[in-house]
């Protein structure tokens, strides 16, 4: 097949992504039902092609992955263009406001809430975890009982590692961990998950630097 | 003055290039580089990106201003929270001062600038920095869709007309 | 008159009974599954339809159910009294929109929807690859959960769209048309 790229064709009424307002949506709101729907059948689909939980799991962690990298940008516009002036001081260049943005803002945005806790491992200064006590992921979808070990919110993961590695914060890898007595259990917070972030050593070796410049 | 626009990707790799010329002061918004001049734009600006990296930890804003000259030619800088790189060359029109047109009075006000244009001056900073806004716009449509992946090349005519109404509209 | 009523339960029922999410999640989600089937076939466009309208229909005949409950209608006494009730409740009710009806045919078995929005399509540039404006439909999944959702409700439709405007056409619109009322002869079952 030849690459034939003659130009997209554009309604007359120049209806394209372009003439749309970018805030246009922020604050509009769709169904719950209708994102469980779409997502179960995002899993399902998945699961035909993959072999175990864990291969699933990265798959939805791949899909995930884009909706960081465009969500970065989107919602790091928007924070600007509220504030008094254009943007400024605005890219997180460090591991804090970086995460302090994906608790934070990042949550607000797709759940209407900030996470629950933000952490950094005690046992490796390059691994630092985000908990979530009820994901709207684990907690509105119902999975197949089949696959019920697995933790939807690889999803989510994916989503952080893609605001990460965008942001130029590169991971050996972002992903979402049932929290001890999770998973069903009695727990008051059954579907609590913890999402590990493990920064790579240049990453840690930039931010050191940086800590010592000031 | 001519301008040279490019977007670099996260890996070095252009995606989008435009020129231009100004528009204000009653200039006709056509680039006038030397033929030769066009390899040597692209080289200038590949060569910014190192200054770029240098200054990108820095404080994270997104406009860096002017980040690099080269004789005459001047760069400026946007990177993006994708840590996508928007370059522009600004550069004083090299051939055309003595060339007799009707637009003659308009380009040598223009081209009576060149001595005096100085990249760090706010009235230089703030059209370019309005400019590149204007761009990260549309960028940012262009970077939502669910077909767009990183550091592919931008196509859209679409996208190229937004570049010049802002490149119009402010320099 | 059945439209203000349908319209009226479509509103009741969005502003009271609905839990709501925040939109973009939603369409960035939609957005990602469609380009995964089209890397997953290779840019086979007519698969990567069929696989939307059969995801459509999985979700439309789990959805009814849903539908039903909140909106507390009983049966349609036509179809053109589905024809309302999937714009302004059913639409509503998911997607927040109420697509218009539209050109009814004489024998009242077919009805357009038209899409002035379409949350699953915003932000969405098709690929310019040649292909993907004469080939894919981008919201295709929305045919498979009318096609399900109308199942369960014992009516045998056939929905596609005609025009998008992401193809470059001025409108949106979806045809969807009545191919049979499904008789309730099913066999009783053993027990």
């Amino acid at each position: 097949m030849a690459a034939s790229s003659t130009g997209l064709r554009y309604p007359s009424n120049k209806k394209t992504i372009y003439d749309r307002n970018i805030n246009r949506t922020k604050t509009s709101e769709l169904s719950r039902a209708a994102f469980a729907y779409l997502f179960v059948e995002m899993i399902t689909y998945a699961q035909r092609r993959v072999t175990g939980i864990a291969d699933l799991e990265k798959r939805l962690n791949t899909q995930g992955y884009p909706l960081g990298l465009r969500l970065l940008d989107l919602l790091l516009a928007r924070t600007a263009s509220s504030a008094t002036t254009s943007p400024a001081n605005l890219r997180p260049t460090r591991i804090l406001p970086l995460l302090q943005f994906i608790h934070t803002t990042l949550w607000r945005h797709l759940f209407g809430r900030p996470a629950d806790a933000l952490e950094r491992s005690a046992a490796n200064a390059a691994e630092y975890m985000i908990s979530d006590n009820d994901p709207l992921v684990n907690g509105y979808v119902s999975v197949p009982k089949e696959i019920s070990q697995l933790n939807c919110a690889a999803f989510v993961a994916g989503v952080i590692e893609g605001v990460c590695e965008g942001a130029g914060f590169a991971t050996d890898g972002v992903s979402a961990h049932w929290a001890e007595g999770a998973g069903g259990g009695e727990d008051m917070w059954p579907g609590k998950t913890i999402f590990l972030i493990r920064f790579r050593e240049e990453v840690m070796e930039r931010e050191e630097i940086l800590g010592r410049a000031g | 003055m001519s301008y040279y626009f490019a977007i670099i990707g996260t890996k070095d790799n252009p995606l989008f290039e435009h020129e231009f010329g100004t528009s204000r002061q009653g200039g006709d918004g056509v680039a006038r580089f030397r033929e030769d001049a066009r390899h040597m734009n692209q080289f200038i600006v590949h060569s910014s990106l190192d200054i770029v990296e240098e200054v990108q930890w820095g404080g994270g804003q997104m406009y860096l201003k002017h980040v690099d000259s080269f004789r005459n030619s001047h760069v400026f800088s946007f990177i993006t929270g994708g840590n996508v790189k928007f370059m522009l060359l600004v550069a004083p029109d090299t051939h055309n001062a003595s060339r007799a047109s009707s637009a003659s009075t308009a380009r040598s006000s223009t081209y009576g600038q060149v001595s005096t244009y100085n990249p760090t001056a706010p009235s230089t900073e703030e059209p370019i920095r309005n400019f590149f806004i204007e761009v990260y716009d549309a960028w940012l449509k262009t970077i939502m869709s669910p077909f767009y992946q990183v550091n592919m090349p931008v196509k859209s005519p679409v996208f190229r007309g937004r570049v010049a109404g802002a490149a119009k509209k402010y320099l | 008159m059945a439209s203000t009523k349908a319209a009226r339960i479509g509103e009741d029922v969005w502003k009271t009974r609905v839990d709501k999410v925040n939109a973009e999640l939603v369409t960035l989600t939609y957005g990602t599954i469609v380009a995964q089937l089209c890397a997953d076939f290779d840019a086979d466009y007519a698969e990567v339809n069929r696989q939307l309208d059969k995801m459509g229909y999985n979700i439309g005949v789990r959805l009814i159910e849903d539908f039903l409950a909140k909106s507390g209608t009983a049966a349609c006494a036509n179809f053109r009294e589905t024809a309302e009730m999937i714009a302004k409740v059913g639409f509503k009710m998911f997607l927040n929109i109420t697509p218009p009806i539209t050109n009814w045919s004489g024998d009242n078995k077919q009805f357009s929807l038209i899409f002035d929005e379409n949350p699953l399509a915003d932000f969405v540039e098709l690929p310019d690859d040649g292909r993907a404006q004469d080939e894919l439909w981008f919201s295709n999944i929305l045919c498979g959960v009318i096609r399900g959702a109308l199942e369960m409700v014992q009516l045998q439709v056939e929905a596609h769209f005609v025009s998008d405007v992401l193809r470059g056409n001025d409108t949106t619109e979806m045809r969807i048309s009545l191919i049979r009322i499904i008789d309730d002869e099913m066999p009783p079952d053993d027990e």
